[in-house]
Order: C-alpha cells, then sequence, then structure tokens
C-alpha cells in the first residue's frame, strides 16, 4: 500500500486552492494532492490514466462552478467514465454554494459521496482520510 | 243545402234587402245568444250590434237598398243578447232568388283569433326587441349562405340591413365596393360547417376608426330540420375587448411574476454561490492569520486577502449593478444611431482590436437607429464585441459581422463572430448566467452576458444566440416595440 493519499482538486479559483492545500496538509496525513483547474482537465487526466489504478486519486474535492467544464458537467462525464476506471472512488462536491438546489441534486447523483459546504474544516479532512482504508 | 246551413261553422243569417233577419242557424244562435225564434223579425243590426258600432253595416244595408249590389266583408264589433261584446268577422252578399233580393251574412266569432293574433304580435315584438337591442351581431342564413336576418348591432345603417336580406356577403362586399376576402372565409367557414355539421367559434381583431383594437368571439352553429338537414345557420359575434384586454394584462402579469420568480431563483443562487465563495475564503484566511505563528507565512496569508476583498466588492457591485436594471422601469429611451454607438463602444475596445488585427463590418441600413436606453446599447455592444475578441479562434483572425434588421415593429440586431464557439447541447440553459465561462480566459468572469441579458430583458426585449464549437458565435437581440 502507498504510503500517501492521492488526492485530486478540482478547482479554478486560486485562493480556494491554496486554503484547501493548507487545509489539507493541516491533517497530518501525508497526500499527494493534484490540481485541476476545471472539469475538463480532470478528465481528460482520467482518460490518460484508464488502467493506471495505482494513478487513481483515493479521494476527489470537486468545485461545482468553475469555467469551461463544472462540476456538474464534470459529474455527468465522470459517471460515464467510471466503469472503464474500475474503481470507486469517493468523490466530494465541494462548494460555497448553500442553495438547496445544489445539495439535493448532488446528493441524487450516485458517484457523490456527500456534499460539503465550504469552508473545508481540518478535522473533516481527517475523518474523511481515515475512512478511506 | 238546408244540411250546409245547419251545420256549418258559420252564423248564417238571410235578411231581406232590408236588414230583417229570416233565417237564423244555429251556429247563429250559439254565437249571438238569440235563439232563431228569437231573431226573426228583428233588423239584424237592432239584435247584434251595439249603437255605437253599427254605422259601416248600416252604410251597406242603405247602399244595398238603393239597388247597389254588395259584397263585403267586415271585422267588426257585435254584441251578444247578454250585451257582451265580441268581434266577428260578417261577410255581407247578395242573392236574388225567385226576383227577390235577399242579404246573406256569414258570421264567425274573431275574437279568439285576434287575441291569438295579439298574442303573436306581441310575442314578435318581445323576440324583436330581444333581437334588435342585444349588444350581439347576430345574422341568420339560410342553407345557402344567403342572409334571412341580421340583426341592427351587426349592420347599424336600416337600408343596408334591408338591403342584405337575401344576398350573400359577395354580393354584399360588391354592394360596399370592399374587396371579398371576408366574403371568401366567410363561406370557406359555412362550407365547412356543413360538412362537418359542427358549429365553429374564433376570435377576430379589426381596429375601430380610433385604431383601437375590437376583438369578437365569433360563432356559427348549424340549425337541422327534421330530417337532419341544415336548414338554417346563425351567426353571433360577441365583443369580447375587454375580457381581451384583461386576459392581456393577466398573461402579462404572469410572465412578469414568472420571471420575477426566475430572477429571485437566480439571486439566491449569486447570493448563496457567488458572494459567499469570497466570504468563505475571506473567513477561511483569516483563521489561518490568526492561528499562524510565523511571520512569513502570515504576511503571505495576509497579501492574499486583498484579491478576494477586491473579488467580492467587484461581484457586489455586479449584482446590485444588476439589480437596478432590474428596478429601473424610469429609465427613458432613446432614439440611437447604431453606428455611432457601435463606433463609441469600439473605442473603448481599439487595444484589443488592434492587437489581434480583427475585423468589424457592420450593415445597419434596414434599421438605421434604435429606441433604447443609449447606456445599455452602449454596454451591449462592448460585451458582445469584447466577448467576440476575447473568445477569438486561435488560428483565424476575428471577423465579426453586425447587422441590424426589421421584424414587424421589431429590430433584431445580431453580432456573429468566427471564434471559439460555445457548445450550447451542453449549455443552453446557462450562457447567460452569473459566473459561467466558458472557455479559459484570465478575464473571464462570466458577468458580461449575464448584464447584456439583464439589460434586455428589463427592457421587454430578448436574447438567445446559435453558435458551433470552434466555428463561431452569433447573437441575436430582439428589441421589441420600435417605430416602423
Amino acid at each position: 500500500m502507498k504510503p500517501f493519499k492521492r488526492i485530486f482538486l478540482i478547482e479554478d479559483d486560486s485562493i480556494s486552492v491554496f486554503l484547501v492545500k493548507k487545509t489539507i496538509e493541516a491533517s497530518n496525513f501525508l497526500t499527494d494532492i493534484k490540481v485541476f483547474n476545471d472539469g475538463l482537465e480532470a478528465i481528460e487526466y482520467f482518460e490518460e490514466i484508464v488502467g493506471h489504478a495505482d494513478l487513481f486519486p483515493d479521494i476527489i474535492f470537486l468545485d461545482l462552478s468553475m469555467p469551461v467544464m463544472d462540476g456538474w458537467a464534470f459529474l455527468e462525464e465522470y459517471m460515464q467514465m467510471q466503469p472503464r476506471l474500475g474503481k470507486d472512488i469517493a468523490l466530494y462536491v465541494t462548494t460555497s454554494s448553500i442553495s438547496p438546489h445544489d445539495i439535493e441534486r448532488a446528493k441524487s447523483i450516485r458517484v457523490v459521496s456527500d456534499f460539503l459546504i465550504k469552508p473545508l474544516v481540518t478535522y473533516k479532512v481527517v475523518e474523511l482520510l481515515s475512512k478511506l482504508n | 243545402m238546408d244540411t250546409l246551413f245547419h251545420n256549418t261553422n258559420d252564423a248564417v243569417i238571410v235578411m231581406d234587402e232590408l236588414g230583417v233577419i229570416m233565417h237564423w242557424n244555429p251556429k247563429a244562435e250559439i254565437i249571438f245568444g238569440w235563439s232563431a225564434t228569437e231573431a226573426i223579425g228583428c233588423y239584424f243590426h237592432n239584435i247584434c250590434l251595439p249603437d255605437h258600432n253599427c254605422e259601416p253595416y248600416l252604410k251597406m244595408i242603405k247602399q244595398s237598398s238603393q239597388g247597389q249590389l254588395v259584397s263585403e266583408t267586415m271585422e267588426i264589433v257585435a254584441q251578444r243578447k247578454n250585451l257582451a261584446e265580441f268581434e266577428i268577422n260578417l261577410g255581407i252578399s247578395h242573392a236574388a232568388i225567385n226576383g227577390k233580393t235577399f242579404l246573406i251574412g256569414f258570421a264567425i266569432d274573431i275574437t279568439e283569433r285576434n287575441q291569438v293574433r295579439d298574442k303573436l304580435d306581441k310575442q314578435k315584438e318581445f323576440y324583436e326587441n330581444i333581437l334588435n337591442c342585444i349588444p350581439t351581431d347576430i345574422a341568420v342564413f339560410d342553407a345557402n349562405h344567403k342572409y334571412i336576418f341580421v340583426n341592427p348591432k351587426a349592420i347599424e345603417n336600416e337600408e343596408l340591413r334591408k338591403y342584405i336580406i337575401g344576398k350573400d356577403d359577395f354580393e354584399y362586399a360588391e354592394y360596399r365596393n370592399r374587396d371579398d376576402s371576408v366574403a371568401k372565409l366567410r363561406r370557406e367557414q359555412f362550407l365547412e360547417i356543413k360538412k362537418s355539421a359542427k358549429e365553429i367559434r374564433w376570435e377576430d381583431s379589426i381596429k375601430d376608426p380610433n385604431g383601437h383594437t375590437i376583438t369578437h368571439l365569433r360563432r356559427l352553429f348549424p340549425v337541422f330540420n327534421e330530417k337532419r338537414e341544415i336548414s338554417m345557420v346563425i351567426g353571433f359575434g360577441i365583443d369580447i375587448t375587454e375580457r381581451k384586454l384583461l386576459e392581456e394584462k393577466q398573461t402579462a402579469i404572469l410572465n412578469q411574476l414568472s420571471s420575477q420568480n426566475t430572477q429571485l431563483v437566480d439571486f439566491c443562487n449569486i447570493v448563496s454561490h457567488n458572494l459567499r465563495a469570497p466570504l468563505v475564503n475571506m473567513a477561511m484566511l483569516a483563521n489561518f492569520i490568526e492561528q499562524s505563528t510565523d511571520e512569513d507565512e502570515k504576511k503571505l496569508l495576509i497579501s492574499k486577502l486583498n484579491p478576494v476583498i477586491n473579488n467580492l466588492h467587484n461581484t457586489f457591485n455586479e449584482l446590485v449593478e444588476s439589480i437596478q436594471i432590474r428596478q429601473d422601469h424610469e429609465i427613458s429611451s432613446e432614439d440611437i444611431l447604431l453606428e455611432d454607438c457601435l463606433q463609441r463602444a469600439l473605442g473603448g475596445l481599439e487595444l484589443e482590436i488592434s492587437a489581434c488585427g480583427g475585423v468589424i463590418e457592420k450593415n445597419f441600413y434596414d434599421a438605421v437607429s434604435i429606441n433604447f436606453p443609449s447606456k445599455y446599447l452602449h454596454s451591449i455592444f462592448q460585451n458582445l464585441v469584447g466577448n467576440a475578441l476575447k473568445y477569438k479562434s486561435p488560428v483565424r483572425t476575428p471577423l465579426i459581422r453586425l447587422e441590424s434588421k426589421r421584424e414587424g415593429d421589431s429590430i433584431i440586431l445580431s453580432v456573429s463572430d468566427n471564434g471559439l464557439g460555445i457548445d450550447l447541447v451542453k449549455h443552453k440553459d446557462s450562457i447567460f448566467k452569473i459566473g459561467k465561462v466558458f472557455h479559459r480566459h484570465p478575464n473571464a468572469k462570466g458577468i458580461g452576458l449575464f448584464m447584456t441579458k439583464t439589460q434586455v430583458d428589463a427592457m421587454g426585449g430578448r436574447i438567445w444566440a446559435e453558435s458551433t464549437p470552434d466555428q463561431g458565435s452569433t447573437f441575436f437581440i430582439e428589441f421589441k416595440k420600435q417605430k416602423i
């Protein structure tokens, strides 16, 4: 088993990226964080690594509001791709939106593990990372 | 002869030439109340006519006695034995038997008949009153589409109303020097009814002499005879202008409400996301700053605060602006020359245009000017042309075409480019939403199209787009209620 948790952070806002990274670091887990500035970048990377399960993330943090391909569009593409990945990856929608409509919609999507409202706090990150075997 | 005399339904009275009763049949006994024994030998007028009303009869008798041959029928008030007065139809004729002159009278009690006639007259008046006074156009046609009846509401002029009876719409149109388009339409409708044997209804709107639109609800329905054939067709029209106006008002209010509701939902989303995002960042930064013991790290964190605050500030200002646009019903429209307004907007984009060598083509010949708030139109040009430049193709020199076209009392402005395009299958619902960005660009904030749509919506217009990814986009704006 690899000694660190691989995390994909799909998020366009650089400050948010900085803050989430900082929060994860504070959890004291060994992590490898890969940042994608929009959904399309992430999808393109997944296409590259299909078949290389060792490169799959352990956990995905997905923002909703992004240019080019937003979180919703990413989820659609990702769901279609998921059977080819052959692995269930924990995926958390992390957004500053508190719209009940967004929450409902996100929770109804099969591949979404949970909906997290920002700010993301360290103890939550600890909890999520601990849950991974 | 005798049987006839006894059994006829008329009272038969045989008199001599002076009017003295000689024969008096059983029906006469019943009608007048006098028995034959009582009546015979008396003057008819003495026992059967009231004094005040026997003048015409006596005149006739006088003529008869002077040798004139009379044969006359009169309606006259008679009197029974019990002095009750009633109306009879009295026919008197001469008869010469064996050289002697007789007068033969036939009398029928017409009280009932007259009562029936009166009643019918009254009924007729009653129905005519209804048909003439009812605030509804009524026309009745025979099975061949000729007019049988038209009420004054349908044709006010009495002469025309009389003329049209027995004629059809074609004859009427010719008589009034009108073209026969309405007549043709009505004939089609009539044939349709004859074919389907079902009523049809429709609404038609015409302009009254003052230019107001008057709307009628019209119905044409067939009436059948006992053989199930169409015996006539009744058409009527009710003025529903007021109802129509009310309906239009309600629809407008409904649309407004539903659009306001959409705006409210959008606004909620904007507040809960676009405003909350920088706030969350600020809170987290503040938190880290508090916890940090490292001076350098603190400095780094503090340096990140400013962009977040600016972001919040900008988003907030844009939101306020968009609300102001929605609230500002007072903003005044003016006639703006498209060419002038475009040149001003291009002035602000000079750097971008010269940097990419973009070409702007325009064709404003069909509609030279638009009635709109000048501030908004300027911002629309700036946004649409700005976008076309911002999202240009990496391999094509930007070519931007602007065109104005008239459509009814609207003007459609189109701005098309050969840029990156937008995948409308995926983004159809979101292209005009706040914060939606479709291409990576450092200055893309997802505000331009949102503002443009807000401005167009606020003025009752419409905006939409057509696009093919990697070929280009065309944005269309419909400016409504323009001067023709």
